[in-house]
């Protein structure tokens, strides 16, 4: 394990296969402490893959990912359970949105919180004074975030039936709720307009510099990722093209033939 | 419509409701007593509500967590048999009988869930499902304790080693059991055991991601669910004072899924309305009726009619109903208004 003074992820070699497709090919990039990284590629280049390794939904079959965790230990996440992750300080949003209808906006952002809840299940069943003062506190936080956001109007509403954009701040405000050290976005900006795009690349700058954290992104949308990111890692077919800032990217040959296709003669 | 439901479902203190709808029930005894109804609806109420109190804990489970047990029959067959050798045979107190029949079949479930919930979650349907087979089949086979095809016998409860029940105090206790578990569902759906269960059955990844632990809180929901079934068992033993193995069968377990399906899947209220359709209704109105009280299994048809007419038109349970009722009397209210106005 090597010197991760000012860094916070370095995923080293990483590959993973399905049946003989390699997803992820010998991969290695790592991410600095308050950095906003960018992972693009084209459809099918094993963008969202590379994060269910990192946040352990999917096993590598090799590499190592070192993250130092909330208490500044190094630690390898392969091999980790999914669920243990988020104590690290290590929180995700999904691409198809993963909020649970039933539950309104506030208690869905709650849910962020879950592992601080420490009340035994006899007191929950009588809602008891530890039960009372977790709620309130963790109620207190989720409600503060969702007032950041511009949604305490909305927080006691179910989540069934909130337009798009909404949805996407709600996820969002949950990964929050922890005081995460590195929060990652899987394509954040899908299905958002124009003006809803603009106000989440504010709200991604205000988190980054407010709670000093850094942020792993997957997107497609090139003027968002470079308006947004300090550094972008761009692979293809599972494999490194270059990794750079915005501007050395999008002067990249290879990168330029990934995303545009190689003229012919 | 969906957000009217959380407004009244989520910010209101149901405490006094639940206190208010115990107290009503406890009036029933009075009304036999002055005669003014038939000595045999106590019974007929009794059974309904340990029946919520059994289906209340599967709601847990499938409304809740998304899984299903077709094993409530055989836990709550279980609790009955326990309670009656530890309080007839052993002559121990109520008390300690209540504790020992609620802890051991949760035990068991424990085991069962152990075992099936690691993979996947519709495994413990069929787990529990070969359970309850195997638990009705020792009712049977170990006749030395259970008595066989002939059941076995328990009293009244005895509290504290000296306040014994009778049929009227038994069926107090019952309703105080049911308020109690009503509002001890209450507090834990809305609190973050709650939340995590409908996280975990809403989205397995979400869940992960924010740090629950799927295979503990399925493996929870399941024991909390086993635990309810064997108190419902434990109360109808020393209600109906007799237990007998083809009392604990698979159709049992079903009927119990169609109070869930019919009343309302995630509704506490919704548990109880379906106990009193699925379990009352056949008993105080279908047998009393000409021609169809006479037809064998009319209750069968009824309960089977209706989960389809339910599903069809209420797929989240008759007591959303209500809001329909409501939504048209505000209709009428309003039309009413603009007519005058």
């Amino acid at each position: 394990m090597d010197n991760m003074t000012n860094k916070l992820l370095k995923v080293e070699n990483l590959s993973i296969a399905f049946g003989g497709l390699k997803a992820v090919d010998n991969l290695s990039f790592d991410i600095n402490d308050g950095e906003i990284f960018g992972l693009i590629g084209p459809n099918g280049a094993g963008k969202t893959t590379v994060f269910n390794c990192i946040t352990q939904f999917y096993k590598p079959d090799e590499g190592n990912i070192f993250f130092k965790t909330n208490t500044g230990e190094v630690e390898n996440l392969v091999g980790k359970k999914t669920h243990e992750l988020i104590g690290k300080g290590l929180v995700r949003t999904f691409q198809n949105i993963e909020l649970i209808r039933e539950l309104t906006v506030v208690e869905n952002v709650m849910v962020g919180a879950h592992i601080e809840f420490k009340a035994s299940l006899f007191n929950q069943f009588f809602r008891l004074k530890k039960t009372r003062e977790e709620e309130n506190r963790i109620r207190k936080r989720a409600e503060e975030i969702l007032d950041h956001f511009g949604l305490s109007s909305i927080k006691d509403m179910l989540v069934a039936g909130q337009p798009y954009g909404v949805l996407k701040k709600i996820e969002l405000a949950r990964a929050l709720m922890l005081d995460p050290k590195l929060i990652i976005l899987d394509e954040p900006a899908a299905g958002l307009n124009d003006s809803e795009t603009m106000s989440l690349v504010n709200i991604i700058k205000e988190i980054k510099n407010e709670r000093n954290c850094s942020i792993l992104l997957i997107e497609h949308d090139m003027k968002f990722v470079n308006g947004l990111c300090d550094r972008i890692c761009a692979i293809n077919f599972g494999k490194l093209l270059a990794i750079g800032t915005p501007k050395e990217i999008q002067e990249n040959e290879q990168v330029q033939i990934a995303y545009l296709g190689k003229e012919d003669d | 419509m969906n957000n009217k439901l959380t407004d009244l479902y989520k910010t209101h203190k149901p405490y006094s409701q639940y206190a208010l709808f115990g107290i009503i029930l406890s009036l029933l005894p009075l009304l036999v007593s002055l005669g003014l109804v038939k000595y045999s609806l106590l019974t007929t109420v009794a059974s309904i509500l340990i029946y919520s109190i059994v289906a209340l804990g599967l709601n847990l489970l499938l409304g809740y967590s998304g899984l299903i047990s077709l094993g409530t029959a055989g836990f709550m067959g279980m609790g009955t048999y326990l309670t009656a050798f530890i309080t007839a045979d052993l002559g121990l107190p109520f008390e300690l009988a209540l504790i020992i029949s609620v802890a051991v079949p949760m035990l068991i479930g424990v085991l069962t869930g152990l075992v099936s919930l690691r993979i996947e979650g519709y495994y413990l349907a069929i787990a529990t499902l070969a359970i309850s087979e195997i638990l009705r089949k020792v009712f049977v086979e170990f006749d030395f304790v259970t008595n066989g095809f002939s059941g076995k016998q328990a009293q009244y409860p005895k509290l504290l080693g000296f306040l014994q029940l009778d049929r009227n105090g038994t069926y107090i206790l019952i309703v105080f059991f049911l308020v109690l578990v009503m509002v001890m569902m209450h507090n834990l759906v809305n609190s973050h055991t709650g939340r995590a269960l409908s996280t975990m059955r809403g989205s397995e990844a979400a869940a992960s991601a924010m740090g629950i632990n799927i295979y503990r809180h399925r493996l929870l929901s399941f024991a909390i669910a086993v635990a309810f079934s064997a108190l419902g068992g434990v109360l109808y033993m020393h209600f109906v004072k007799y237990t007998y193995p083809n009392a604990w069968i698979l159709m049992l377990s079903l009927n119990i899924l169609a109070v869930i399906v019919i009343g309302g899947v995630r509704s506490i209220s919704g548990t109880i309305l379906g106990a009193f359709i699925v379990f009352g209704v056949p008993d105080l109105i279908l047998k009393r009726l000409p021609i169809i009280g006479s037809i064998d299994g009319a209750a069968y048809i009824f309960n089977g009619l209706l989960i389809i007419l339910v599903i069809l038109f209420y797929p989240n349970g008759l007591i959303n109903m209500r809001y329909d009722i409501q939504r048209n009397f505000n209709k009428q209210f309003k039309r009413g208004e603009n007519i005058n106005g």
